[in-house]
């Protein structure tokens, strides 16, 4: 028997089985398949090409980003392809596709290739994607929203053109298999209702998706059509119901922690609740779900301890809140969690994790402000 | 797992890991190991300063002789587990994975016992002082893994009261049963054992802790406990339950302060293992040579709980018990999470080895393998019961930042590997922090060293 054949590893000697990265990201992709299913549903085929557009870009952009970095390709963990759909679920189904491929560009090239790669990045990647376009002279491309269901009536596949030389006065061109072009303007978000002050006259008109009372009132989409998904919007946003039944998945999962998504829900509510600024109306509308579920719970780019996690979730809530009610934009989900994904740098190197043992407890750690760097030690030559 | 065990974990984990327990041995009975006809006893088999050996070549030794001693204060001596001949006194492959000074015997297994080997008339009148030299010259050590030596912990400083005698019978980690089948089958022992050990530092209180995923151990010590005082605390089951501080921590709720020990906080705790040996000593005046050793695991054909001499090669134990079976895999002594694994079956149980578990290779290759970049998913920090910051220790570690280490508390991790258990990436965390450790100490030697010539060097200018 030959004895040097035993492997000798370092303690543990056991890892738990059915956790692993791979894993997290499928875990992931499953609690988004109802809601990306539902956006192709509610917006109809282009939603499935917007998907398909950005996940495939992010994917080729992995793939060569990490052969002129020289790294070795990580395409099978997924995170990729989780990247290029979430990407998806921030934009509007009139996004035309090169700006969907450039946004899916940025998102896995810059903010996470550049940045060193999965684990190294600052900013969620897909946040990081979407704002670039909406900062960029190409935002006008990703914000013209549709009504849901707009596809009744001239077909599901019917293609949709953004208008170029419309943008400004906001003209989408839907054309139809027969090559018929019907132009429509576009939808108001519930959020740009909001932020205009139409919420409160009764000027809104629009087809009633389903045709049941009890989803509209004045005109406008109740808190139930809200809450089911039944509104214009961001292909992922829409429907609160199912992000949060693939929460509850990842939740089961141990996939995202569940001070994340409670803080930011909370901060949020409380700021519409101190101000009385439509509380349901804004807690239930514009992308508030999907970035507390899924966006702020990205492993990388939110702090690692508890109490740091709190104050990052309640900073997020409290950001939301004061960009939709006091800045030019009606939504601020995606630049509050962009802000947070900074300062989680500060919070994991100062908000002290109390080791046990520790008799008098701090709030701040007495970690060196950074580390200092070393000297360059210059080798003589022989 | 249930599914409401699981929506608990995923909401309110605090500290610790749940790996699956495989007790596979835990309901075989305790039976005799092997008679090997070779024993190697290693002269370090504790924490502290090495024995000398006190046998030549040659010599007839007899069992419970001592062979190994030393003048220092932490040490514990080593006797000879069988009688017969010193073949030899060289240096062999330590379960540490380095070679170390050890003592072959070649055994005429006869097991004459030495003279002088006595029981003590009245263990529980004796004075203190007798109890703790009787104990050291026992050579009985921490039999819960760490070796400690049991007499230096029986003699607190007289500033420090211990009010509390915890007997350790938390077995957390999976496959071993060595302390449990203890427990049930010779309850009495251990109490008499755990008696002793409180006359030795006065302890008024005696509980012991089980954790509740044993009933059968907490009934048999509850009856045996009767109306005697002694208590019987029912633990929570995670791992690391048996670590010294989470134990204090969950059952008396004080932090033992960090970089001090358990008397600290008026709490002394030794485990089952420990006691039932310190009873022995004193009914059968036979010092520690034997220890009860679980082998198990699917690399394994036979499992069980065994008494094993100290000094057997494992190989002669897992012959014993039927011999390997599958691949060639994975021998690890102690338990999977913190125990040592062996790259050779030519290694000594000690005083310390609880356990035997033998992984087939089959076992192995199915885990997942590393992604090695941390991903920050905080895990590892929501998970480690030192509440440290293990992703820090690893990635500083990895860079060599041997200084920014002692921010992030190096020296209080416990290398329980909660954290590379737990970890997505599959992290070699405690490997790194061992790494670290190393690194962090003889940086600060250095420094030491260095602010110590400078000094000298200035004294001198300034004399001169």
């Amino acid at each position: 028997m030959a004895n040097s054949k035993f492997m000798a590893t370092v303690s543990p000697h056991l890892h738990e089985k059915g956790q692993t990265i791979d894993r997290a990201m499928r875990d992931v992709l499953i609690a988004l398949t109802p809601a990306a299913l539902w956006a192709i549903i509610v917006f109809g085929f282009n939603a499935f090409l917007v998907m398909l557009v950005s996940i495939v870009t992010a994917m080729l952009t992995e793939v060569v980003m990490r052969w002129i970095l020289g790294r070795k390709a990580t395409l099978k963990d997924l995170s990729a392809v989780l990247t290029g759909l979430f990407l998806a679920f921030l934009l509007p189904v009139t996004t035309p596709l090169w700006v969907v491929a450039i946004g899916s560009f940025l998102a896995v090239g810059v903010a996470k290739e550049l940045f060193g790669g999965l684990g190294k990045n600052i900013f969620n990647p897909a946040l990081f994607g979407r704002v670039a376009l909406m900062i960029s002279p190409l935002w006008i491309y990703t914000a013209k929203f549709v009504e849901p269901f707009w596809w009744r009536g001239i077909g599901f596949f019917s293609p949709i053109h953004t208008s170029i030389n419309n943008a400004v006065s906001g003209r989408v061109i839907y054309k139809t298999f027969t090559g018929g072009v019907v132009n429509a303007t576009t939808s108001a978000t519930p959020l740009s209702l909001l932020k205009s002050g139409k919420m409160l006259t009764n000027t809104v008109t629009g087809p009633t998706p389903v045709g049941a009372t009890w989803l509209t009132s004045n005109g406008r989409p109740s808190g139930w059509s809200l809450f089911l998904g039944l509104k214009s919007g961001s292909l992922g946003e829409v429907s609160v119901l199912l992000l949060l039944v693939g929460a509850c998945y990842l939740l089961y999962r141990r996939t995202i922690d569940w001070r994340i998504p409670v803080g930011v829900l909370g901060g949020a509510l409380f700021i519409f609740l101190i101000t009385w600024n439509h509380p349901l109306y804004q807690m239930l509308s514009g992308g508030i779900w999907l970035g507390a579920l899924y966006m702020a719970t990205d492993w990388v780019s939110s702090p690692v301890s508890r109490r740091a996690k709190w104050i990052y979730a309640v900073g997020i809530g409290v950001f939301i809140g004061l960009v939709r009610l006091y800045s030019p934009w009606p939504e601020g989900v995606a630049i509050s969690i962009l802000i947070w994904n900074v300062l989680t740098l500060l919070l994991d190197r100062y908000v002290a994790v109390p080791k046990f043992g520790e008799v008098k407890k701090p709030l701040f750690n007495r970690l060196p402000a950074f580390p200092k760097p070393k000297p360059i030690r210059v080798e003589e030559k022989a | 797992m249930g599914l409401t065990d699981n929506i608990k974990r995923a909401l309110f984990t605090r500290g610790g890991v749940h790996p699956p327990a495989n007790k596979l041995a835990a309901s075989v009975k305790i039976s005799d190991g092997p008679n090997p006809e070779r024993v190697l006893i290693p002269l370090t088999q504790h924490v502290g300063s090495p024995c000398e050996p006190l046998v030549e070549k040659g010599e007839k030794v007899l069992v419970g002789q001592k062979i190994g001693d030393s003048e220092a204060y932490i040490s514990a001596p080593v006797h000879a587990s069988v009688s017969g001949e010193v073949a030899s006194i060289a240096k062999f492959t330590h379960p540490s994975g380095r070679d170390a000074l050890a003592v072959e015997i070649i055994s005429d297994l006869e097991d004459t016992p030495a003279e002088g080997i006595a029981p003590a008339p009245d263990p529980l009148g004796m004075e203190p002082g007798d109890i703790r030299a009787r104990v050291r010259e026992g050579g009985i050590v921490g039999m819960g893994g760490a070796a400690f030596p049991t007499h230096v912990k029986l003699n607190p400083p007289s500033d420090k009261r211990i009010e509390l005698l915890i007997v350790n019978g938390a077995e957390c980690e999976p496959y071993l049963s060595a302390d449990y089948r203890l427990m049930v089958e010779r309850a009495q022992d251990v109490l008499h054992g755990a008696r002793i050990i409180s006359r030795a530092v006065g302890a008024e209180r005696i509980v012991v802790a089980i954790e509740q995923t044993s009933p059968a151990a907490i009934s048999a010590m509850r009856d045996a406990a009767g109306s005697g005082g002694e208590e019987v605390f029912t633990l929570p089951a995670v791992f690391p339950q048996g670590a010294e501080k989470t134990l204090i921590k969950t059952i008396t709720g004080r932090d033992v302060p960090s970089g001090k020990l358990p008397m600290d906080v008026g709490a002394l705790v030794d485990n089952v293992g420990t006691c039932a040996a310190v009873s022995e000593l004193f009914l059968t005046g036979m010092p520690l040579v034997k220890r009860i050793v679980t082998v198990a695991g699917d690399g394994v054909t036979g499992r069980g709980n065994l008494r094993v001499k100290v000094g057997t090669l494992v190989r002669d134990v897992i012959d014993h018990c039927g011999g390997l079976e599958g691949g060639l895999g994975q021998v690890i002594l102690g338990g999977p999470m913190t125990g040592l694994s062996q790259y050779t079956l030519d290694v000594p149980v000690t005083k310390a080895t609880g356990g035997i578990v033998v992984l087939s290779k089959e076992s192995i290759i199915s885990e997942e393998p590393g992604h090695f970049t941390c991903i920050r998913c905080g895990r590892c920090v929501r998970h480690c019961p030192m509440n440290l910051m293990p992703y820090l220790l690893g990635s500083y570690s990895d860079a060599g930042m041997w200084e920014e280490l002692e921010s992030v508390y190096i020296n209080d991790c416990v290398e329980c590997g909660c954290c590379a258990y737990i970890c997505p990436t599959k992290n070699p965390l405690v490997q790194l922090i061992k790494v670290g450790k190393e690194g962090y100490s003889r940086r600060k030697r250095k420094m030491e060293t260095l602010k110590k010539d400078k000094e000298e060097k200035s004294l001198e200018e300034s004399n001169a």
